[in-house]
């Protein structure tokens, strides 16, 4: 029973920082039609202007917020300067620039930091004894953090998606671009205010999330958390905010089982039978759990 | 400005210009295969690279199946040459046959989900599969030599006797044989885009439903299109174990190889026929050119990172059909070429890396097809 209890806890922790990921992910994906590739580069980005903040002598609650901050400038700047030009190209195009924004943005940070493993200070307690013990299994103060930072992150965009006239118009840029400009929306603002607001998540993503991980900061970091996010947005429904959240927390928690019960495949295969059972359940609804299906007209 | 001068295809003005031009591309490789060893080396790992790319553009390029698992046909095709070799004493020659045969079948395996799910989630479908490669490399180490890595003893690779090339000279025979391939390749792609096969690709792509409703099969174009789309990547597998001789599951056959195919084929230029060698082109020696640039060894490899980058976001800004499109592009203005009126047997292509002489508009010839795939 702990044991369960404690793989479960460990799957949700590694869930959640899926699903505020794959949120950040479908944000971008709502304005722009397209995955982007560089938002865990970008996570990473900011996060090494965290860690550098740290050695630099300040607290890590200022890196977070210097580097949410960062995240805000990036994410409107790229909009701006590289993606605009070519959204209206094509959706290949954009991912292209995602791609080499990718590649760029990891270069440049072993760069600036080198590409030595940096240790990333917790912003939780995460001594060996910082626990709360429930039904036997052990919830570290850290993970409990990750859970709330994710909850509180969660609660503000669907306050924002639904309660703000800017969240309004950011759901009708992404229902109907062309009716949204014309009734007086600026949906460039729109999109740039989008991917200011995804970078800026994953920056947080990025600082709670490199303390827990056990090859700390280094430039590989992100990669594999931007595969299950995406896995996960996927999964959700690339175009729904409830499905990544939903998405990223089934992947955790599957993994996790995976790996802790299924003998055979599961201490050596747990991504590929995780990714496995989300490509069977793709074959069953092609448009994810919650995503909306595309109507054509030929 | 001059009117663009006139060819038709299949007269003579045009073939002597595809012999000539086939003639220029055996001379340069007669030419490169004397240079040092290591450039030689270099130029094979271009031309594997160009092989792999051509089997992505057929799924990406021409049928619009993003694929981001291409990695786990190249590291297929690498194993099986690997495994049999090492473990059944096969002759690597022979090895091909195999290899290549399994990547059909796993990709038209792949090609099945892409019968219900599309664009990125059909990409997903992919990243599963190059996800996994590694991973099952690892699970069954017995065969594989799992995460240690297969090296592959280079007595065994020596070129064969009847190939006139000596047991020393691995590195030249490993060169010709890659050029033959990727020429045979390039043959290949181009004999089938222009077929009525090739329609169904490029039809399929443009609009899935108005290609079902015109007549074509779409389920199996798809399945057929990922199936052979493995093969030719899988074959540079084979290529690629003979000539690297040592593989490990995370050396070269991640989800970051699969980037770099996908790279090198916006760089080149999608859906062109000879975009995928000026990509490989790039995706070897942008790297190589760059990393000398650096000051110190400290941080090698970031500065031609970063570099990439850039000049993969300054294509898409200058060249968004990727250079051979833009190449293409530009030499229209010069040559039109101009389909012959009756059908008359398909022209040879051209051979090899004549990239920046070829007058082939890839591009423009393609939007023709579409043109006349969807009506």
């Amino acid at each position: 029973m702990s044991l369960l209890l404690d793989r479960l806890f460990d799957g949700i922790t590694n869930g959640c920082v899926y699903a505020i990921m794959a949120l950040a992910l479908v944000i971008v994906f709502r304005g722009s039609g397209t995955i982007n590739f560089a938002q865990g580069e970008l996570a990473l980005f900011t996060t090494y202007i965290a860690w550098w903040l740290t050695t630099l002598g300040a607290p890590i609650w200022a890196g977070l917020v210097v580097s949410a901050v960062a995240g805000l400038v990036l994410g409107a700047g790229i909009e701006r300067t590289l993606i605009r030009p070519v959204r209206r190209r094509n959706d290949m195009a954009v991912l292209i620039v995602c791609l080499g924004l990718f590649t760029a943005l990891n270069a440049l940070a072993g760069l600036l930091w080198n590409s030595e493993t940096k240790v990333m200070p917790s912003i939780f307690p995460n001594g060996l004894d910082d626990y709360v013990a429930i039904g036997g299994a052990r919830l570290y103060f850290d993970g409990l953090g990750v859970w709330l930072v994710v909850l509180v992150v969660v609660a503000l965009m669907f306050l924002l998606f639904n309660r703000t006239r800017l969240g309004l118009h950011m759901r009708a840029v992404a229902n109907a671009p062309e009716s949204a400009a014309l009734s007086g929306v600026r949906t460039g603002r729109v999109l740039m205010f989008g991917w200011a607001v995804s970078a800026a998540i994953g920056a947080v993503a990025g600082v709670l999330v490199t303390p827990l991980s056990p090859q700390q900061l280094g430039l590989q970091t992100m990669f594999p958390i931007l595969i299950y996010a995406s896995a996960a947005a996927l999964f959700g429904g690339l175009d729904s905010p409830i499905g990544a959240v939903v998405g990223g927390l089934v992947l955790g928690v599957l993994q996790q089982l995976i790996m802790g019960y299924v003998g055979f495949i599961g201490d050596t295969l747990p991504q590929t039978a995780a990714l496995t059972i989300i490509v069977a359940v793709l074959v069953v609804r092609p448009t994810g759990l919650f995503g909306t299906r595309q109507l054509e007209r030929v | 400005m001059p009117a663009p001068f006139v060819l038709t295809r299949g007269t003579w003005p045009h073939r002597l210009l595809l012999l000539a031009i086939a003639a220029l591309a055996v001379l340069a490789l007669l030419w490169a295969s004397g240079l040092a060893q290591f450039r030689v080396s270099q130029l094979t790992s271009v031309f594997i690279y160009a092989i792999a790319i051509s089997g992505l553009n057929l799924a990406t390029g021409y049928t619009g199946l993003l694929s981001i698992g291409h990695s786990a046909f190249f590291g297929l095709g690498a194993y099986t040459t690997g495994v049999l070799v090492m473990r059944y004493n096969w002759d690597p020659l022979a090895t091909i046959a195999p290899a290549v045969a399994l990547c059909f079948a796993v990709g038209f395996l792949i090609g099945l989900p892409a019968l219900r799910i599309r664009g990125l989630y059909l990409a997903l479908v992919t990243l599963a599969v190059g996800v996994a490669f590694p991973e099952l490399v690892r699970r069954f180490s017995s065969l594989t030599g799992g995460a240690r890595g297969l090296v592959i003893r280079r007595r065994l690779l020596n070129p064969p006797p009847w190939s006139g090339f000596g047991p020393g000279e691995r590195t030249q025979w490993l060169f010709w044989l890659s050029a033959v391939t990727l020429g045979a390749v390039l043959l290949l792609v181009h004999l089938l885009v222009r077929s009525r096969a090739g329609l169904a690709m490029v039809a399929t792509r443009d609009n899935e439903i108005a290609a079902a409703a015109s007549g074509v099969r779409v389920a199996t174009v798809k399945t057929s299109v990922f199936g052979l789309s493995g093969a030719v990547t899988g074959l540079a597998g084979c290529l690629f174990a003979m000539y690297l001789a040592a593989l490990s599951p995370d050396g070269s056959f991640t989800l970051l190889k699969s980037i770099e195919f996908i790279t090198g084929l916006v760089i080149g230029g999608a859906a062109t026929r000879l975009g995928p060698v000026v990509g490989a082109f790039a995706v070897v020696y942008i790297p190589y050119l760059t990393s000398s640039l650096n000051p110190s060894n400290v941080s090698q490899g970031q500065l031609s990172g970063v570099l990439f980058g850039v000049v993969l976001i300054l294509i898409i800004f200058l060249m968004p059909d990727g250079v051979v499109g833009g190449l293409s592009r530009l030499s229209g203005r010069l040559v039109q070429l101009r389909p012959a009126r009756v059908n008359t047997p398909t022209p040879p292509a051209p051979e090899e890396n004549n990239h920046e002489a070829s007058p082939l508009p890839g591009g423009r010839d393609d939007r023709d097809l579409t043109a006349r795939g969807v009506q």
